[in-house]
């Protein structure tokens, strides 16, 4: 089933098995980014060619996104780090682990890799948060970003117009945006997150591909990465923004896919025909 | 099992079924879904909400139809401009199919 409870809360969880059937093939568990993010960003670009090129894939909803339970607090780092194992336990995987991220995803992967580094095989960061000099400067566009959609959700009434000129499915993503945002002590928690610093990012110390666009406002983590974490490749998509994984899912998936083919022991990815 | 009774008339009907299952009766009120509905347009389907509905889908027909190479074959934005009667017709053939 595709559902786990661990530390109290329902996660909605997807695995896709490695095209192979080997029971030790590598575990690349993706991990999405925040309020309007789940793991179907993953699941219709990433997952499925990892899974065939002989990865099992493992995708989850964060708590309080997609399909999972949303429960009122628990949105801080450590919480997050621990939902992950909680999962993976309960799923039975104890052997390391490649984590795959998207935007805030990357914190909850580099604490994980910190925190428990013997369960991590290896990280992928694409457009993720997480490194930053100092505290307060890599939350401080999101938060005010979603502080004002909290304001415009709660006093605009924003799913109500919506819904009202017959846009429907904006309307239904501000219901679940209004209730996550301001149902819960999501800021709060995001705001307490403290970043990554650079002699931390040195204690990391399993292989990172980190994968940024060149126009990204989030360069600056992807550059800290490669200064700082030993093993760390830092790959530049040409002409892109925030949006890597949806708007330059091919050329990723082939960093990607090679990246995991030399660290993971997948199939390198058969270019042709793409 | 009778294929030929599951392939004449039950398809859309378990399709359905799944659908309020994955959405919410609420929401679906005032939809009459039947084999024109667009999971974008009409029911405001979300992707999350695909990913949901394929998993029932492989659990109801496993084996009978292989609902992961067909949504290989799609990108998200054809996907969600399908109508419930282009997947339900797509079921369809593979039961005709995996029967004969």
């Amino acid at each position: 089933m595709a559902e786990v409870t661990t530390r109290g809360v329902r996660f909605h969880v997807q695995t896709m098995p490695a095209s192979s059937g080997d029971s030790g093939a590598p575990i690349v568990v993706f991990v999405h980014g925040l309020v309007m993010d789940n793991l179907s960003s993953f699941y219709y670009t990433l997952a499925g060619p990892v899974a065939a090129a002989g990865a099992e894939s493992v995708l989850y909803d964060l708590r309080g996104h997609g399909r999972s339970q949303r429960p009122p607090s628990g949105y801080g780092a450590a919480d997050a780090v621990a939902d992950l194992f909680g999962i993976l336990d309960a799923l039975g995987h104890h052997r390391p682990v490649f984590l795959v991220s998207n935007s805030f995803g990357g914190v909850v992967a580099l604490n994980a890799a910190l925190a428990r580094p013997s369960r991590i095989a290896g990280l992928v960061l694409i457009e993720s948060y997480g490194p930053a000099e100092r505290t307060g400067e890599w939350t401080e566009d999101m938060l005010n970003t979603l502080s004002k959609s909290a304001l415009i959700l709660e006093y605009e009434r924003l799913a109500d117009q919506l819904s009202a000129i017959g846009w429907r499915q904006p309307a239904r993503q501000a219901v679940t945006c209004d209730a996550l945002i301001n149902g819960t002590t999501l800021l709060d928690d995001l705001a307490a997150v403290e970043p990554i610093r650079p002699a931390d990012l040195a204690d990391v110390t399993c292989p990172v591909l980190a994968v940024y666009g060149e126009h990204s406002d989030v360069l600056d983590a992807g550059r800290l990465l490669a200064r700082h974490v030993p093993g760390c490749t830092l790959y530049v998509l040409a002409g892109h923004a925030h949006t890597v994984l949806r708007e330059g899912t091919g050329e990723l998936l082939d960093v990607l896919l090679g990246w995991l083919s030399e660290h993971a022991g997948i199939n390198a990815p058969m270019k042709a025909g793409v | 099992m009778d294929m030929g009774a599951v392939v004449d008339n039950d398809v859309l009907d378990e399709v359905v079924r799944m659908l309020v299952d994955v959405i919410g009766e609420d929401f679906l009120l005032d939809v009459e879904v039947g084999r024109g509905t667009t999971f974008n347009e009409d029911l405001a389907m979300e992707s999350i909400e695909f990913v949901a509905l394929a998993e029932r889908l492989q659990q109801v027909y496993q084996g009978r139809v292989d609902f992961a190479a067909f949504v290989a074959g799609l990108d998200l934005d054809e996907i969600m401009t399908m109508r419930v009667g282009d997947l339900v017709a797509h079921i369809e053939s593979r039961l005709t199919a995996s029967a004969a």
